[in-house]
């Protein structure tokens, strides 16, 4: 077994520190040294997206990086788009109002890739929408509450500006 | 689905990959994007006992103009091509093909020097590689070298990499003015591998061809140009009568393609054929 | 005693309906949104381990010998597992039919790839699977036997050395006077099908951890379960334990759509628990396990179909003949799903006459599992395609032939060929309303202008039923025991006036929650925050089985329904006392228990439950001081099937009419969907939002079975479709949003008219799909037989005909 090495990382603005073997997945970090549990595993070959995560801003599929590699970086998870205080963020809102799941597995996934699509699109085309998504499968819904979902969530933002 | 236990090093400089690789000889993998090569850790199906992150070497992100070419750092972001206006602008069939990997997720990781350095044949950037004559910038223990395309390229997932050899500057000469072009690929979703695909250039010079490129991929070990098919179109009127005969040229002349689950050898043909077609269609329309 | 259920929304206690029918968003929301909600990998207990499962590489072999000492050896592996220790604890596993079946860990011999071979509990997962790296197993591999017509042959090699052949189960069920039909038809059409390997893939696999209490000999286990109750009998029986030491908590799952699996895997992990000491075991299967060892593969079947039909195009009846593959064993119920189609064998259409000639074949492949709709999605695939064919040959347009066959509204309820009782339904008017919408002449023409130019242009009409509420008695014929499936929930209300519902199973994604909450909040006059559903395990909760057959919902409501009329009558028993007048005298009204004539006087709800928990000087003598009531609801008059298994076996019948419109690109064979529009009848909407995702879903699900979704075994018994590069589930780019319609045709049978409605699109959209696809094909003179149509395959039929 490889030495183990240690990994700074701030996720949702918080600063963590862990020490982990080299091949442990960012997943498997977020999931089970931090107790950042909101994301999901679907596939853990980079397919499914439902492990997708914001790093440094750009939506990536935790499953396929070493955990290591996240040294440095600054992360977003599921875990912070609602304010401290419980007020859910826009795209919550809006996956709750437009029925954007079912399930819920693949959600965190799905509004972690929103999040990044709207920072730079806030008003998407469906063309736009679909491009973003294509690369996360939603087993329950057929994805059409999601894509309502996303434009619902756009004019929460902007509304808000 | 957990990865084996391997040693990790993340250097800085090329010149400490380059040394790692030579240290830990051909069971070492370098790491750039990890988009193919760390699902293949987590099914065990790559075994190394090290791996060697080339994601901190610095100076390897770039995209720039260099006199006619563009001159891409390895680690660039195949994202930072597709958003980069200078690509678009100075080579859009390297643009298109870029927009056709994977996802955004993927493309937001995946590198431009990992893609051509994993040389999947139903990749699309071995292919434009090959289609626009780029040239791959090659560090080694001694000396650097610039190899073509058409040598880099050797057999299925295998390049003239050296194990010691690290990959650092893809250059890509600029497509001429007017010079049409177009990549057509079959999927079974979009955003899949390629069942098979074709990159096309042509050059219309005074209503004949002046020059064409067609390098299909996914129906062989490598991205493949069919010279043959070029010749028929250089000097030519092209027409949709021609184009439709090269493409039907091309599903009998070429070596039979590999079958999978999803594509038989003879489909593929066919698919090579039909996508030339519809690709030398769309790039005539775009020759000026 | 009978219970009145209120039949319509009307019916309720509430002089405006406020919640029920409408679609209020969902109580699971907020914390699926935020990640917070505890799905099983998220769940860590003191002195955990982590198992891996060691699966075998070959299709069918001898095991001549199995060496743990290497992988004991590893440090932190804690205790490891062969099929030595199934033989010694467990009974061979339960099937369907008996007797095809063996240990969860193979002991003798392995029969598919991915068979559970071996397993270890080790510190940490990737400890545990280094360890399954030093499992020295010696085979003698086998001719596996893998092609279904092969296997069925009487001198094959045999997947089970003590069966006579590999035949788990033939029968031939005759309705009606078959032969004479058919004889006597005008036109007689055949046809023979391939519907191949699909499966339910929901996004999160299964998982569980188990403890085996050393000292008590109990179990307690957590787990992704779908019908924990269920499972938990099923231990009990495998470990021959008291019933009542097996405690199953389920957790929220990511999904299940009936393949979620498990059962070996939670027998592995509790043996493992037994070795550690007692210490929890965690097992979460991977992606690659789920597909090729999992509960993830569904309906491989050989069709040949005939139907004979009159000149005006009348269908008299209707044979299939079908040879389903099972894999290697019965182990996962998935032969359940060649029996379900006998529920709505015939379709919408009033055919008298039907045979059913059916062969359960063993292979060396995975088991098959049950997947959402259980067994007509592909019954009505085939059926669908013989009306088309029929419709061609009698120059009928493929709506009207399908108009001639309906069951007429006024026939209702309506018992079909093959024993089933219709509830009721309105299929013209689904037709009509369909037709109407998708503007179907203009589409004809568009059709027509695209055929001329040389497209492959086409465009499928289907209707089918879904069979709701499933019962038991629709699987004795397979060998399942019963008649009935209690569904209960325990609702009380505190001193404060909350509500809290008791159920037995867990979140999955279809909302049931949300409508135990909007039938609650409705019944008692509460806002929907008043009321709270939890989920507890199998020891406490009434009797229960879960999502499964299109069936919670109608039960659900009907236990809650039960359960809130038996609570009003303890709360009227405590108002009359308080107002001094007979119970009959008092009435519930929005949440008001009120004197009939003298509505002022009144107490709410809240009111009389605190005093029912806080005032015992005031209650009556015959009520307790416990304001809750349990209510177990199954599904009315249900019986033992007749000598050729006819039975009304499901209650309800939603129907849906499904029109789609297709293209096919000749050079690559690719179809692209251009239009796409449902109708849905599936009676009364408890909560229409709710059902649109349903619809929504399962259709995303049907174009994957039509178009994509195939598990590719070698003629080796290999998977060649292991991962979701090559299983291929449909993305948003390739499904198609299609305008919808709702009609409402209430079933006469079930509490506030609703139907069965869960599995939903799936049952059309592969049918009609296929039908659009051979509309497209209709030209060239050749036929899409094959499921999924993958464009290699189209342009294989397309390149035949050019050949011609």
């Amino acid at each position: 077994m490889a030495a183990k090495r240690d990994v700074r990382l701030t996720v949702n603005g918080v600063a963590y520190e862990a020490s982990v073997e080299p091949r442990m997945t960012l997943v498997d970090m977020l999931r089970g040294e931090l107790g950042l549990t909101g994301t999901h595993v679907g596939c853990e070959h980079g397919v499914c997206g439902a492990c997708t995560v914001l790093m440094d801003g750009r939506a990536v599929r935790s499953c396929i990086m070493l955990a290591v590699q996240a040294d440095g970086a600054e992360f977003m998870t599921v875990e912070g788009l609602a304010s401290e205080a419980g007020e859910l963020h826009p795209i919550q809102q809006a996956f709750i109002e437009e029925r954007g799941l079912q399930c819920g597995f693949c959600t965190p996934g799905f509004m972690m890739t929103i999040h990044e699509l709207l920072q730079e699109t806030p008003d998407p085309t469906e063309e736009e929408i679909k491009d973003a998504l294509g690369g996360a499968i939603c087993r329950c819904t057929g994805y059409e509450s999601i894509l309502k979902s996303v434009r619902s969530a756009a004019k929460k933002l902007q509304a808000l500006g | 689905m957990k990865p084996v236990s391997f040693e990790y090093f993340a250097p800085t400089s090329v010149a400490d990959a380059v040394s790692l690789l030579q240290e830990h000889g051909p069971e070492a993998k370098l790491l750039a994007g990890g988009q193919s090569l760390v699902p293949l850790l987590n099914m065990r199906l790559a075994r190394p006992t090290a791996v060697i992150d080339v994601n901190r070497v610095e100076g390897l992100d770039y995209v720039r103009e260099d006199g006619d070419a563009l001159a891409i750092g390895a680690m660039t972001h195949q994202r930072t091509v597709e958003r980069s206006e200078l690509v678009q602008r100075v080579n859009p069939l390297l643009h298109a093909a870029t927009r056709l990997i994977g996802h955004p997720q993927i493309r937001n990781r995946g590198t431009v020097g990992g893609s051509i350095a994993h040389a999947d044949p139903a990749a699309e950037y071995p292919a434009v590689a090959l289609a626009l004559d780029a040239e791959m910038r090659i560090v080694g223990p001694n000396a650097e070298r610039l190899v073509p395309a058409a040598d880099f390229f050797v057999t299925y997932l295998t390049t003239a990499l050296e194990p010691t050899e690290m990959l650092t500057e893809v250059r890509v000469p600029a497509l001429p003015q007017g010079t049409g072009w177009s990549i057509q690929e079959m999927t079974r979703r979009h955003g899949d591998f390629a069942l098979a695909g074709a990159a096309v250039t042509l050059t219309m010079d005074g209503g004949a061809c002046s020059d064409a490129r067609i390098v299909l991929f996914g129906v062989g070990a490598t991205p493949l140009r069919v010279q043959q098919a070029e010749e028929r179109l250089v000097g030519e009127r092209v027409d949709a009568t021609l184009m439709s005969e090269v493409g039907r040229e091309i599903k009998t002349s070429i070596d039979e393609p590999l079958a999978d689950i999803h594509a038989t050898s003879e489909y593929r043909r066919n698919l090579a054929g039909v996508l030339t077609e519809r690709a030398l269609v769309e790039a005539l329309e775009r020759a000026a | 005693m009978a219970f009145e259920f209120p039949k319509s929304l009307d019916d309720l206690p509430v002089s405006k309906v406020k919640w029920v029918g409408k679609p209020v968003n969902r109580v699971e929301d907020p914390q699926l949104v935020t990640g917070k909600t505890e799905f099983i990998d998220n769940v860590t207990l003191p002195g955990m381990l982590h198992c891996a499962i060691l699966h075998s590489p070959h299709a069918h072999a001898r095991i001549k010998s199995i060496d743990m000492s290497r992988a004991a050896a590893l440090p932190g592996v804690v205790t490891t597992l062969t099929g030595e220790d199934a033989e010694r604890w467990t009974r061979p596993m339960y099937t369907t039919p008996q007797g095809w079946g063996g240990y969860v860990l193979a002991t003798d011999r392995v029969r598919f790839v991915g068979e559970p071979v071996a397993a270890v509990a080790a510190t940490s997962r990737y400890i545990a699977e280094d360890a399954l790296e030093l499992i020295d197993v010696e085979y003698e591999p086998i001719d596996p036997i893998v092609d279904a017509f092969a296997a069925a042959q009487p001198d094959s090699p045999k997947v089970f050395e003590d069966h006579d052949d590999n035949i788990m189960y033939q029968r031939i069920f005759t309705w009606g006077e078959v032969e004479e039909a058919f004889q006597k038809a005008d036109h007689v059409y055949k046809e023979s099908f391939r519907w191949n390997r699909v499966g339910a893939n929901p996004l999160e696999t299964f998982g569980i951890i188990s403890e085996w209490d050393i000292v008590e000999d109990s179990l307690t286990c957590r787990g992704s379960f779908q019908t924990p109750s269920f499972m938990a009998m099923g231990r009990a029986a495998t470990f021959r334990l008291p019933s009542n030491k097996v405690r199953f908590i389920a957790q929220p799952h990511g999904g299940s759509f009936g393949g979620k699996g498990g059962g070996r895997g939670t027998d592995i992990t509790l043996m493992l628990s037994r070795k550690a000491g007692g210490r929890p075991v965690k097992w979460i299967e991977d992606r690659m396990e789920y597909l090729s060892s999992g509960g993830s593969q569904a309906w491989d079947r050989h069709y040949d179909v005939s139907i004979a039909v009159k000149d005006d195009g009348t269908v008299t009846a209707l044979r299939v003949k079908l040879l389903d593959d099972m894999g290697a064993t019965a182990e996962g119920f998935g032969a359940t799903g060649a029996v379900k189609p006998m529920a709505s064998f015939t379709g919408c259409y009033a055919i008298p006459a039907a045979e059913y000639d059916l062969t359960l074949v063993a292979t060396n492949k995975l088991p098959v599992s049950p997947y959402r709709g259980m067994g007509p999605p592909p019954h009505n695939f085939v059926l669908e395609q013989m009306m088309d064919i029929a419709a061609r040959d009698l120059d009928l347009d493929p709506a009207e032939i399908r108009r001639r066959n309906f069951i007429p509204a006024d026939q209702f309820p309506y018992i079909i060929a093959s024993g089933n009782e219709y509830d009721s339904g309105e299929y013209e008017a689904a037709l009509d309303k369909v037709l109407e919408m998708a503007g179907y002449e203009d589409l004809r023409r568009e059709q027509e202008e695209a055929r001329a130019e040389g497209r492959l242009v086409g465009i499928g009409v289907v209707s089918t039923i879904e069979p709701g509420v499933f019962d038991w008695n629709a699987y004795t014929v397979i060998g399942t025991a019963g008649i009935g499936i209690p569904e209960g929930v325990t609702v009380a209300i505190d001193t404060m006036g909350k509500i809290t519902a008791r159920v037995g199973f867990a979140l999955e994604g279809q909302g049931q929650y949300t409508v135990i909450t909007q039938l609650l909040a409705e019944y008692f006059g509460t806002e929907l925050e008043d009321v709270r559903v939890v989920h507890v395990d199998n020891l406490s909760a009434p009797p229960n089985f879960g999502p499964g057959g299109s069936r919670l919902g109608v039960a659900i409501t009907g236990a809650v329904l039960g359960a809130a009329q038996r609570l009003t009558e303890k709360l009227t028993k405590v108002a009359a006392k308080m107002f001094e007048v007979q119970p009959e005298d008092i009435e519930l009204l929005d949440g008001m228990l009120r004197v009939k004539k003298v509505p002022e006087s009144q107490l709410s709800v809240r009111n009389v439950a605190a005093i029912m928990l806080n005032r015992s000087d005031m209650l009556p003598p015959d009520v307790d001081p416990s304001p809750q009531a349990t209510f177990a609801w199954t599904a009315p008059d249900r019986v033992e099937p007749d000598e050729q298994g006819r039975v009304k076996s499901y209650l309800t019948a939603a129907n849906a009419c499904h029109l789609v419109m297709v293209e096919i690109d000749p050079g690559t064979g690719k179809v692209e969907i251009l239009k796409y529009y449902i109708a849905d009848d599936c009676g009364t909407r408890l909560n229409p939002a709710n059902v649109e995702g349903m619809i929504q879903g399962a259709l995303a699900q049907g174009v994957g079975a039509a178009l994509l979704e195939e598990y590719v075994y070698d003629d080796d018994g290999q998977l060649l479709t292991a991962s979701f590069m090559d299983y291929l589930l449909p993305t948003i780019h390739e499904v198609p949003f299609p305008e919808k319609a709702a009609l409402v045709t209430p079933s006469p049978f079930t509490p506030l008219g609703a139907k069965g409605a869960g599995e939903s699109a799936i049952h059309t959209t592969p049918a009609a799909i296929m039908c659009a696809i051979n509309d497209a094909l209709l030209p060239l003179g050749v036929r899409a037989k094959e499921v999924p149509a993958s464009p290699n395959r189209l342009w294989k039929l397309i390149q035949g005909a050019s050949d011609q």
